[in-house]
């Protein structure tokens, strides 16, 4: 295991300043991305897990912002932040500037591949021409040059007759063979970290399929590392290697994913896994995840999961966890930040359930698992 | 390949709708009120058989639909008929009048994209910015003012004020310079012509300006926010390039259809600009041909603004054809 991670982020806040108040999308994150390995962030939508990838490269759109926090790659800065002489925050001197992150970060060492292949390519010019103006900037080659590595990267992402379809326009492409193309430009340029922003979210199953095995043969051969970012659980399962679940801006459980799925220390990363429907179960047992995510702008009191918590009791309402390591996992830390762990001593044990608490499912006999949990979806909102 | 057979589908698309403006003006102007007869006569004392002779050299006592075939077949050999006022064929004074007002049109057009385009990408680019609602402001202005107005206040300002530009009149750069009295060579007679183009131009094309400008406004607000947009900031693209390529080419192809769906107001913009302006083209022509009743030289008119209108689409809809990868050349399967 090398001293220096790849990618290094230390309590990572973005926020968006809007007329109705300020959305903390992303509050607080830590993460590291290592050489070699796919790293999954994982959360519902609206979990922040779009802000947090975008911030790694300083693209957060207006009115968002990176308020606070260390983004290290490479050991270069790509944001911090110190005290400056009026007590103020200032921009560290080390941090890289606008023009420095656009040439030397974004597409050569960092690149990206957006959720919607279908919107995501230029309509009016060439796909060919799309990925060789990308190569030629990133990688600093000659037209010729750059045309002939991007018809040998259609060709490696499995697109058949690269040489014509070079020339041919997006809406010429199906959307898997589009997501070919994102994922050949991501390639082309070289990086050391590929940030795949929900790759495979807009095809369909048997597509997601190809393409998750085209990332994985890729990768072995490449040797590149992977922020996957997704909500599926299954997708997770195929091709992390370690797993950060975010929750309404905040990292909510950490681990490998073999631990993730076998040791789950959180329960908000159990009800994610226990909503994937499973071939040796009915549909009727599938357990939806109670109410829906409240909105970052006015997160709830103590622990943001509480109100939709199976296990949230009182102490739940008023302590807000910061993730502990919680378990040793094969010298790998396993963090969660949830109360009934031991390492939080609040007193969890003690507290009294939470009146209507959801969470007498867990202790039900299973008969009582057979209600459709859609039934009383309010039960998650309105609990404040 | 393609394309060609597209061009050609679609020329022969206009041939019923020719039809169409043909039948429409001949009903409107035959059956209108007003009898030509009459107005040629200018209430002078006449008998029956005077009344029978006209209408007999003009074949007007023959039945409607033999006077519409006689009209069409004549139409097909270029032949539109005599104007009943100036005493010459209709397709000569029409040819006459032609070239001011294209120059017209074509000039103001000119003046609304070069200034539109540019200010619209600004105005997108530094949204909701002090450059982007003054913007906003004058194009405001621009659509919900009348042509003839803003010709009026030019000259005021121009001609009558600054004595910087003529007020009336137009000098034709397709003219021999020696027609002109007083004007020595070609690079003289054009920069009369542009002198006196200028004013007029810029009356026309405001409206065209500010129509243009907020579509592409808004075009390139909406594009810039594109996914293609974030992908190509996302592989470092400088944003000087983004904005001219890669959110520009895409926020292009509405304002082609603009250019030629306002063909018609644009046409219409300048009979009234070339009255104010003293021009003697198309619209003055038509103005006079209805004061005149010269069903005719209306007729004539009003056919070949339509066919203009009718190319101006065509060629907005071939145009959209290669510029736009997507549009599928009207092939279905």
């Amino acid at each position: 295991m090398s001293s220096e991670p790849l990618l290094r982020v230390e309590n990572l806040k973005t926020q968006f300043f809007t007329e109705t108040g300020t959305v903390r999308a992303v509050d607080g994150i830590s993460f590291e991305v290592r050489e070699g390995e796919i790293v999954g962030l994982v959360g519902e939508s609206g979990a922040g897990k779009s802000v947090a990838s975008m911030s790694l490269l300083r693209l957060v759109e207006n009115p968002g912002e990176i308020v606070a926090g260390e983004i290290t790659y490479k050991g270069e800065t790509i944001f911090g932040l110190e005290e400056g002489p009026d007590g103020e925050l200032q921009e560290r001197d080390d941090m890289l500037s606008n023009e420095e992150i656009r040439t030397r970060i974004r597409g050569n060492e960092i690149a990206v591949i957006f959720q919607d292949p279908m919107e995501s390519l230029n309509p009016v010019f060439t796909v060919g021409g799309q990925l060789r103006e990308f190569i030629e900037l990133n990688r600093g080659l000659s037209k010729d040059e750059a045309k002939t590595e991007a018809i040998d990267m259609l060709r490696e992402v499995g697109i058949p007759d690269p040489e014509e379809r070079y020339e041919e326009y997006p809406h010429q492409f199906s959307g898997g063979m589009r997501q070919r193309v994102l994922i050949a430009m991501a390639l082309a340029c070289e990086p050391s970290l590929i940030i795949a922003d929900e790759p495979t979210t807009a095809l369909d199953v048997t597509v997601e399929g190809q393409i998750l095995d085209l990332v994985d043969d890729l990768q072995d051969k490449y040797g590149t590392s992977f922020i996957w970012v997704t909500h599926d659980m299954g997708v997770v399962a195929e091709i992390c290697d370690r797993v950060n679940v975010m929750y309404l801006g905040e990292i909510v459980e950490q681990a490998p994913v073999d631990e993730l799925f076998y040791d789950t220390k959180h329960p908000y990363t159990n009800a994610l896994l226990n909503s994937i429907p499973r071939p040796d179960r009915t549909v009727t047992e599938l357990e939806a995840i109670e109410g829906v995510m409240p909105e970052a702008i006015n997160p709830p009191s103590g622990c943001r999961f509480h109100p939709r918590c199976p296990d949230a009791r009182e102490v739940c309402k008023r302590v807000h966890p910061e993730a502990k390591t919680v378990a040793d996992a094969d010298g790998e830390a396993h963090r969660a930040a949830c109360v009934k762990h031991d390492a939080f001593d609040a007193g969890y044990e003690d507290s009294s359930m939470l009146e209507g608490a959801v969470g007498s499912t867990e202790r039900e006999p299973e008969s009582e698992l057979a209600v459709n949990p859609a039934g009383d979806d309010s039960g998650g909102e309105g609990r404040e | 390949m393609k394309l060609l057979k597209y061009t050609i589908y679609r020329l022969l698309q206009a041939i019923p709708v020719l039809i169409g403006i043909s039948v429409i003006t001949f009903l409107l102007a035959n059956l209108g009120p007003g009898d030509p007869v009459s107005l040629m006569l200018q209430g002078q004392e006449h008998s029956e058989e005077l009344v029978r002779a006209i209408e007999q050299r003009y074949g007007l006592d023959r039945p409607l639909h033999e006077r519409y075939i006689t009209y069409m077949s004549g139409l097909l050999e270029g032949d539109l008929g005599q104007s009943i006022y100036y005493q010459r064929p209709v397709s000569a004074l029409i040819l006459d009048r032609l070239g001011p007002t294209l120059l017209l049109v074509l000039s103001a057009y000119a003046f609304a994209l070069v200034t539109a385009i540019p200010l619209g990408v600004v105005a997108a680019n530094r949204r909701n910015e002090p450059t982007d609602h003054a913007s906003r402001v004058a194009a405001l202005f621009g659509v919900s003012t009348p042509s003839f107005w803003i010709g009026i206040v030019l000259i005021l300002i121009f001609a009558v004020k600054l004595g910087w530009l003529p007020s009336s009149g137009l000098y034709y750069p397709w003219r021999p310079p020696s027609s002109y009295p007083g004007i020595n060579g070609h690079l003289e007679l054009y920069y009369e012509t542009a002198r006196h183009l200028l004013l007029p131009m810029i009356a026309l094309g405001t409206l065209q300006m500010a129509t243009i400008m907020r579509v592409e406004r808004t075009q390139m607000i909406e594009s810039l926010q594109g996914e293609y947009v974030k992908l190509a900031r996302a592989y470092g693209v400088p944003e000087r390039t983004i904005l001219r390529k890669h959110a520009f080419q895409v926020a292009q192809l509405p304002i082609i259809t603009i250019v030629g769906a306002n063909l018609s107001t644009a046409i219409g913009g300048a009979v009234l600009t070339e009255t104010v302006f003293n021009i003697n083209g198309m619209g003055q022509l038509f103005i006079e041909a209805i004061q005149q009743n010269d069903y005719q030289l209306v007729m004539g008119i009003t056919m070949m603004l339509g066919f203009l209108f009718v190319v101006g689409v065509i060629i907005t809809d071939i145009s959209y054809a290669y510029v736009d990868p997507r549009v599928t050349y009207g092939e279905r399967d």
